[in-house]
């Protein structure tokens, strides 16, 4: 237990990228484990942006759901050893 | 910001669809949810009928789903409200209730909810149609489909009460729907592609416009897109 096992909680790196009129923050990259799941990202953004929505997308592609693991988004969506985020703040139902 | 026609092939794209690019787009997410998501009910191709003097090369329908089951445990909880589809209804999509003696078993209610992706020619972009129904068939109210909303809907519900889900008429059966707003879609459309600059990505973004807009909207609602599904629509440049 004490020795250190790096494949027991994956820690994924995550790059928080600003799109649109988004602020860019100060941090753009941090570690998060691989078991939490994604509204993880979406909880740290709202509080450091102090948004309630925002829109938030990976890969020009999706957006994902806040249940998906950040594991397995990295496993399928990850480049370069870290999965890129991106985040704007703009996002409006009408 | 304007650059009038000075570079013609390179327009800014403004997030919205062609109907025929939608029918195009329909498609591909269609089969793709039949190919990575066997377990739910396929989205089904519903051509409608063709109005007089209508350009007859226009392809004219919707996308439907129907009859997914959400099933109303008496101790809910909170995190694990999702939408599963039960078993299948053996093809008569608009089956009669049985009605030989009613059984009420209170503690396992199940909500019905059909969804349809009709195109809207005035915002040209997708929009989702949904409704909810007893096992009965009598219509949900609407305070009772919002207890079946992931809670972030349901909040985001309460601040915009009339830009997000409305009551109207359905375009093509011409009933009371609920439907998701389509104002802003164009909008977040575009900033969900706008990242990716490199490429002239335009016929694979309209071929997968349908499986990354309901990577949005689907959650509004408690459906998700599997990721291997999601896999398929992340262009494999450099």
């Amino acid at each position: 237990m004490s020795a250190e096992s790096p494949s027991s909680v994956r820690k994924v790196v995550v790059h928080l990228r600003a799109t649109g009129d988004a602020p860019i923050l100060k941090q753009s990259k941090f570690k998060i484990a691989g078991t939490d799941k994604f509204v993880k990202v979406i909880d740290f953004l709202r509080r450091q942006l102090h948004r309630e929505t925002m829109f938030v997308y990976v890969n020009s592609a999706f957006s994902p759901n806040p249940d998906e693991l950040v594991i397995d988004l990295f496993n399928n969506f990850g480049f370069d050893g870290k999965l890129v985020v991106n985040y704007a703040c703009s996002m409006a139902w009408g | 910001m304007d650059l009038n026609g000075a570079v013609a092939d390179i327009i800014p794209w403004d997030g919205s669809l062609s109907s025929s690019d939608f029918f195009l787009s329909a498609r591909t997410f269609s089969e793709k949810w039949k190919m990575f998501n066997p377990s739910f009910p396929p989205w089904q191709w519903i051509p409608c009928p063709k109005q007089h003097l209508v350009a007859s090369h226009k392809v004219e329908g919707y996308l439907s789903m129907e009859n997914m089951c959400h099933i109303k445990s008496s101790e809910e909880e909170e995190s694990n409200r999702s939408l599963t589809w039960e078993e299948d209804s053996n093809d008569s999509q608009r089956e009669e209730p049985f009605d030989c003696g009613t059984l009420v078993c209170p503690e396992h209610e199940v909500n019905h909810y059909d969804f349809h992706i009709v195109y809207s020619s005035s915002y040209r972009v997708p929009v989702l149609y949904f409704r909810s129904y007893h096992s009965d068939g009598q219509l949900l109210p609407f305070n009772e489909i919002e207890k079946d909303l992931p809670c972030h809907s349901a909040k985001l519900l309460s601040e915009s009460k009339w830009t997000f889900i409305t009551h109207e008429e359905h375009p093509h059966l011409n009933r009371p729907w609920y439907k998701l707003h389509p104002c802003g879609t164009s909008e977040w459309m575009k900033l969900l592609y706008d990242g990716d600059s490199s490429l002239n990505r335009n016929g694979f973004v309209i071929e997968h416009y349908l499986v990354s807009w309901f990577s949005v909207i689907g959650q509004v609602v408690g459906l998700k897109i599997p990721l291997e599904m999601l896999d398929t629509v992340v262009s494999n440049d450099s």
